[in-house]
């Protein structure tokens, strides 16, 4: 070949391999944002169809709403990133919130001694919270201990809490929790609604915990490859039944705010809202098979699910159709994610 | 010595928080102690019962009669009969009617009201009685006399207990298939997405009709 042929050619292959790199520049700055583009594509349609959208009430009801979910996304996000599920989170939700009701308005009766013992605010809250981990606790228990799925596990503690929460209410709602207790979902704080200080919060305290500390590397580890991470030395027992606790207490924390904030422990509260969290945390961009994602990815994910839902209610759709649009949303975001582990 | 101080300092917080929790009383103590300072929702809801809602159970709208409204001019019928204290488009009617039992369920016993021109089945709720439709129903509710939501509900949920405890298990002990009732309730409808097919009715009042000539052998 001759020095001019070939230089020509190389100056065709490095143009094509200069092309070829900016597409896959571009396709990766699109992955990345993705989510946030979809964001603000849903904001854009939503607030063109409805003048009452971009309000700032509609913004701060949104925010409340979503504050929920987030909690509960968050604990979901990281059983998610272990290549766990955990799908009792709604029913501990509900059994938290109705404990550290039915203590804060009836305490504790024990006839035989004449004996009463009253909680107070902080002392129902800890007792939900406490509830809500042990519950993640012995979740993480029987997985690691039984090796049982944890879609199985999960379902099983889904029925058990439930069960509890009937058993505990009576099948009925326990209201009038006092002013105290309900500023904790309707109070505002420095301009902000509580139950988004409390989410962000916790969001803060995720992001740190995954990006900057060894149990987050253990998480994301575990995920990747089981095998390795437990050739490597990791304590894989340990991290799981922690991830699950964890789980268990920000569900807890999710049943604290929807107590609070209806100022009642409903019986049936919390149904169906595991899958608005693995919805959340799908849409987030976090993989199913677990070692791949973010909680920042998660908290995105809740807020397109937490428009979805206030847009659908203002554009006066159907309840029915909303679970239709949101099944399809959440199919959209499972195929573009695959499509996006294929690419890379 | 590390690990000492750090379990010390986790002790001490432990019992600070247990402290700050919980406290302990003699339970005749707290059962001997007048509540009087507080929102007596029960009181407020018996009250409310005997002197604003049975009173006026008589303006309720007869069901077959509100159904050929709503199915003529649905919004003016919502305007004319219906109530609710917040905005949406769920809101209460207080109906009656008359007519015959032909199913007895778990939790609802179904009833055919008939009039001349028309029937309507609805059905009647006996077990799950919740919601502050027959609160809300007739707009007797006084906003103004509540200083907090809380005790609003509980007014709701008093009345509730009252339908679930007094109204409720007489009928459901002598209802039979077939037998005719005369009831008044409150319903809830959803304005935009009005559904009368299957209504179902919290009942206020139910008297089961004896069958003509049974008191005669």
């Amino acid at each position: 070949m001759s020095p001019e042929v070939y230089k020509e050619e190389k100056k065709v292959k490095t143009g094509t391999a200069t092309t070829s790199a900016g597409t896959e520049q571009y396709r990766q700055h699109l992955v990345k944002f993705q989510s946030l583009i979809a964001l603000f594509i849903l904001c854009l349609v939503i607030g063109l169809l409805s003048d009452k959208f971009f309000t700032v009430a509609n913004g701060w009801n949104v925010m409340r709403q979503i504050s929920v979910n987030i909690c509960i996304s968050v604990g979901m996000t990281l059983v998610v990133l272990t290549a766990g599920i955990d799908l009792s989170v709604g029913s501990i939700l509900a059994l938290c919130g109705a404990i550290t009701a039915g203590l804060l308005k009836f305490g504790l009766e024990f006839p035989a001694l004449d004996m009463f013992i009253g909680f107070t605010v902080l002392g129902a809250i800890l007792a939900g919270m406490l509830t809500g981990t042990a519950l993640g606790a012995f979740n993480g228990w029987t997985i690691t201990k039984f090796k049982v799925p944890p879609f199985v596990a999960t379902l099983a503690m889904l029925t058990i809490a439930r069960g509890l929460t009937m058993l505990w209410t009576e099948g009925f709602p326990i209201s009038n929790l006092g002013e105290t207790f309900s500023y904790l979902g309707t109070g505002w704080f420095l301009g902000v609604p509580l139950p988004v200080w409390i989410s962000a919060i916790i969001v803060l305290v995720a992001v740190v915990v995954t990006k900057k500390t060894r149990l987050g590397r253990y998480i994301y580890a575990i995920g990747g490859n089981e095998s390795a991470a437990r050739l490597s030395g990791i304590n894989i027992n340990r991290i799981k039944i922690i991830v699950y606790s964890i789980a268990g207490g920000l569900a807890a924390i999710g049943g604290l705010i929807v107590t609070s904030r209806l100022d009642s422990a409903q019986p049936n509260a919390g149904m169906s809202y595991e899958l608005d969290a693995i919805a959340a945390v799908v849409i987030g961009g976090t993989s199913l098979s677990g070692g791949r994602g973010t909680i920042m990815g998660t908290v995105l994910g809740a807020i397109i699910i937490g428009v979805l839902n206030n847009g659908l209610v203002l554009l006066d759709v159907s309840p029915f159709w909303q679970q239709v649009v949101k099944g399809f949303v959440i199919l959209l975001a499972v195929i573009i994610d695959k499509a996006n582990s294929k690419g890379e | 010595m590390k690990k000492r101080i750090k379990y010390g300092i986790m002790l001490v917080v432990a019992l600070v928080l247990a402290y700050n929790s919980v406290y302990f009383k003699s339970l005749s103590e707290v059962k001997a102690t007048p509540t009087a300072d507080q929102f007596d929702a029960t009181t407020y809801a018996n009250e409310f019962w005997s002197t604003k809602l049975t009173p006026g159970l008589g303006q309720a709208v007869e069901i077959n009669t509100l159904v050929a409204e709503l199915e003529t001019d649905k919004d003016a019928a919502f305007a004319k009969h219906s109530h609710a204290l917040g905005i949406g488009n769920i809101r209460y009617f207080m109906i009656r009617g008359e007519g015959e039992i032909t199913t007895i369920g778990e939790n609802t016993v179904t009833v055919v009201a008939k009039t001349d021109q028309a029937q309507q089945p609805v059905k009647i709720e006996t077990e799950f009685v919740y919601g502050n439709a027959v609160r809300d129903a007739q707009g007797l509710i006084d906003l103004t006399e509540f200083t907090s939501t809380m005790h609003l509900n509980s007014v709701s949920e008093e009345i509730n207990r009252k339908i679930r405890t007094e109204v409720v298990p007489p009928f459901k002990a002598n209802a039979q298939k077939g037998q005719r009732v005369q009831f008044v309730g409150a319903i809830e409808l959803n304005q935009e997405h009005l559904r009368l097919d299957e209504i179902e009715v919290i009942p206020v009042a139910l008297d089961l009709v004896e069958p003509e000539g049974a008191s005669t052998n």
